[in-house]
């Protein structure tokens, strides 16, 4: 770990990526990400990497899906409406079993909407996005620090299960200019070429082939079982969360990334008044900490969710939940964020207060 | 032939109150071109400057039919429009003629929206695309795009120790869209209106597709003041930057011809984009730009003599 430096959390995010070792970025402009592109382009060339400004989303997408194909660390990062262009892309990577990082700024939506922060893009990021059977990984994080040391988890997990990871962020925390501690340069010397990269037969006496074509329907059946194997290990033990002060807690709070972030502190004003309530926030939205909600269900009176969208992540938390206890919902919609005291206020009249 | 005291005494399509940066020029190419259609147009607006800055929820600045849609398709939705206009007229339902216009900015025409220009022009739908072209995407804070020149700093190209600046020459729009044999395109620039004008009535006129890039300097980020924005694309003809040329039925037609060339450093100096290549270190991109600059000249002159075909 090295010094604490003010940075703003749209760029912390690249030099996170950089030192996490992003050997290449390709990207397309738009608001409310601009920064942290423009930071890889100029730290990308310092270092001897590559940075890459396409002529589409469409574009960008399917140059990472060919840097990916190579076994090279490879980011991309845009917002809502660039990630939408993105989708046939994402899910070619998917069923080709290759490792990305891609960041999603996610705005107001839908169509235009606006470049405030939001999260509505909860659906398209956990539930797959694109089209047939697939998933990536969903990373929340809710400050600038988190953010910054989950760049190097994305690449980890992208290599280890040879997957996309979405790290799913907003304008807010692209905004903000926080401390952060940058842990230690991933050491990119000692990576190996993986032994399916497609980069040359060389040696090897078989030739790798990457593909999500199948044109037999029992053989793409196979591959889609592959695929299914793959997030059923996963959710198995790649599941993250966060508990916050959910020890005594008769209530629970759901929320995920900004919004949770603001819920501590309702969650702290509750407490001064003597209200006992806690939060859980899912860290790894794709997979979806059940389990923690299944084991919190008798002991909390009801859960709130709250979520900048319409009601997302509140179909996950009614699934865990399993109809054994009233699931509330606080929303706001198209980049409008809410405040502590507004939570704590919709919260309230849920207990009668 | 109309004259500017004509041009400018037409109504025009854009109410004052939009939010454009002083000194911008895009109000005076959108405001002329439209005043050279005798009939009513409808305009389609991909995601850009002009876009952004005349529908300020919940206002509009628009006095005349007009959609924005993605980034990427002005030219699809301007197909749709066409095509669409021309069944409802075919059966009786309409009986006005109207002018059909697109309006991107260089991201959206020269990038993103290319491949739906390409597709427009082909197929050989009747109206007019017309790219203000402010040489990167401007919008979102001077990322270079396919039409930024050699030699330009920006957002994504820094100027540096490792960098002078876009290392590519910038895409020659205006042949592309003249290869896909249309009856008209033309390069024009917001310094010289009446010539816009004039472009802009033979495109509505054309029987065909038609295509216009029009140079609008950016007094934001090509970095100037704010009142030299004609200057700067005046000083863009005059050193063959961008000369204003049209292609009529495949055949080249120089519109301006400078009597004596001004060196290319004319047009860089004061923008800050360019301040870097006046370093020593840099003398030799200025040289390679004048020598780009001088063979392209060279080129057109020779397109126009031979009156080729394109």
């Amino acid at each position: 770990m090295g010094e604490k430096i003010l940075m703003k959390g749209s760029e912390a995010i690249a030099e996170a990526a950089i030192r996490a070792g992003a050997m290449a970025f390709y990207g397309y402009p738009i608001t409310p990400q601009n920064e942290t592109p423009e930071y890889f382009s100029r730290r990308m060339p310092e270092l001897g990497r590559t940075y890459l400004q396409a002529e589409s989303e469409v574009a960008a997408i399917n140059m990472v899906y060919g840097a990916a194909c190579t076994g090279t660390r490879v980011i991309t990062t845009s917002s809502s409406p660039g990630i939408s262009l993105m989708q046939e892309g994402f899910s070619y990577i998917a069923n080709s079993d290759v490792p990305c990082v891609v960041v999603n700024a996610m705005r107001g939506g839908p169509g235009l909407g606006d470049i405030a922060p939001a999260q509505a893009d909860y659906f398209q990021a956990t539930k797959g996005g694109g089209h047939g059977d697939y998933h990536s990984i969903v990373l929340a994080p809710h400050t600038v620090q988190e953010q910054c040391d989950m760049m190097y988890d994305a690449f980890d997990l992208a290599d280890k299960y040879r997957i996309m990871v979405v790290v799913l962020v907003d304008g807010l925390l692209g905004q903000m200019m926080e401390p952060v501690e940058f842990k230690d340069w991933a050491d990119v010397k000692s990576y190996k070429t993986p032994d399916w990269a497609t980069v040359g037969q060389g040696e090897r006496s078989n030739r790798n082939i990457i593909t999500s074509l199948e044109i037999l329907p029992e053989d793409l059946e196979k591959m889609n079982l592959k695929l299914q194997e793959k997030y059923r290990t996963i959710e198995e033990i790649e599941v993250r969360f966060e508990e916050y002060k959910m020890d005594d807690a008769e209530y629970v709070i759901t929320a995920f990334g900004t919004t949770a972030r603001i819920a501590k502190t309702s969650v702290n004003m509750a407490r001064k008044e003597g209200i006992r309530v806690g939060i859980i926030r899912p860290i790894t939205l794709y997979p979806f900490p059940y389990a923690v909600i299944e084991k919190r269900v008798n002991q909390v009176k009801f859960f709130f969710d709250v979520e900048m969208n319409a009601g997302q992540m509140l179909e996950d938390v009614r699934l865990g939940v399993n109809g054994k206890k009233p699931v509330y919902f606080y929303g706001r919609l198209g980049g409008m964020v809410p405040t502590a005291e507004e939570i704590y206020t919709a919260f309230k009249k849920q207990i009668g207060g | 032939m109309a004259t500017i005291q004509e041009i400018v005494s037409r109504e025009t399509p854009l109410a004052p109150g939009h939010r454009m940066c002083a000194g911008c020029g895009i109000s005076p190419i959108v405001n002329t071109v439209v005043a050279a259609s005798d009939k009513p147009v409808i305009i389609a607006n991909a995601t850009s400057c002009l876009e952004v800055t005349t529908t300020i929820y919940p206002f509009s600045a628009w006095k005349i039919p007009w959609v924005h849609l993605t980034f990427e398709n002005a030219a699809a939705v301007a197909s749709g429009i066409e095509t669409a206009y021309k069944s409802l007229k075919k059966r009786g339902k309409i009986t006005d003629d109207v002018n059909i216009l697109a309006f991107g900015g260089d991201g959206g025409t020269y990038d993103i929206g290319f491949q739906a220009l390409s597709g427009a022009l082909e197929r050989g739908h009747k109206f007019m695309y017309v790219v203000y072209d402010n040489e990167g995407y401007m919008n979102t804070g001077n990322q270079r795009s396919g039409a930024t020149p050699f030699g330009a700093s920006t957002t994504t190209v820094p100027a540096g120790t490792h960098s002078f600046g876009k290392p590519q020459w910038r895409k020659n729009i205006v042949e592309i869209a003249a290869a896909h044999r249309i009856p008209f395109t033309a390069q024009a620039a917001v310094h010289n209106l009446l010539d816009l004008y004039n472009k802009a009535k033979k495109g509505f006129g054309a029987d065909g597709p038609a295509f216009m890039a029009v140079l609008q300097p950016c007094t934001t980020n090509w970095h100037y003041d704010s009142e030299l924005t004609i200057a700067y694309s005046r000083l863009a003809s005059e050193t063959n930057f961008w000369p204003l040329y049209e292609v009529e039925n495949g055949k080249v037609h120089i519109n301006y011809k400078p009597k004596e060339r001004k060196p290319i450093e004319e047009f860089l100096k004061g923008q800050r984009r360019f301040k870097h290549l006046f370093k020593p270190e840099n003398k030799h991109v200025i040289e390679e730009m004048q020598k780009m600059i001088d063979e392209e000249w060279e080129r057109l002159l020779q397109l126009e003599a031979a009156q080729v075909r394109f």
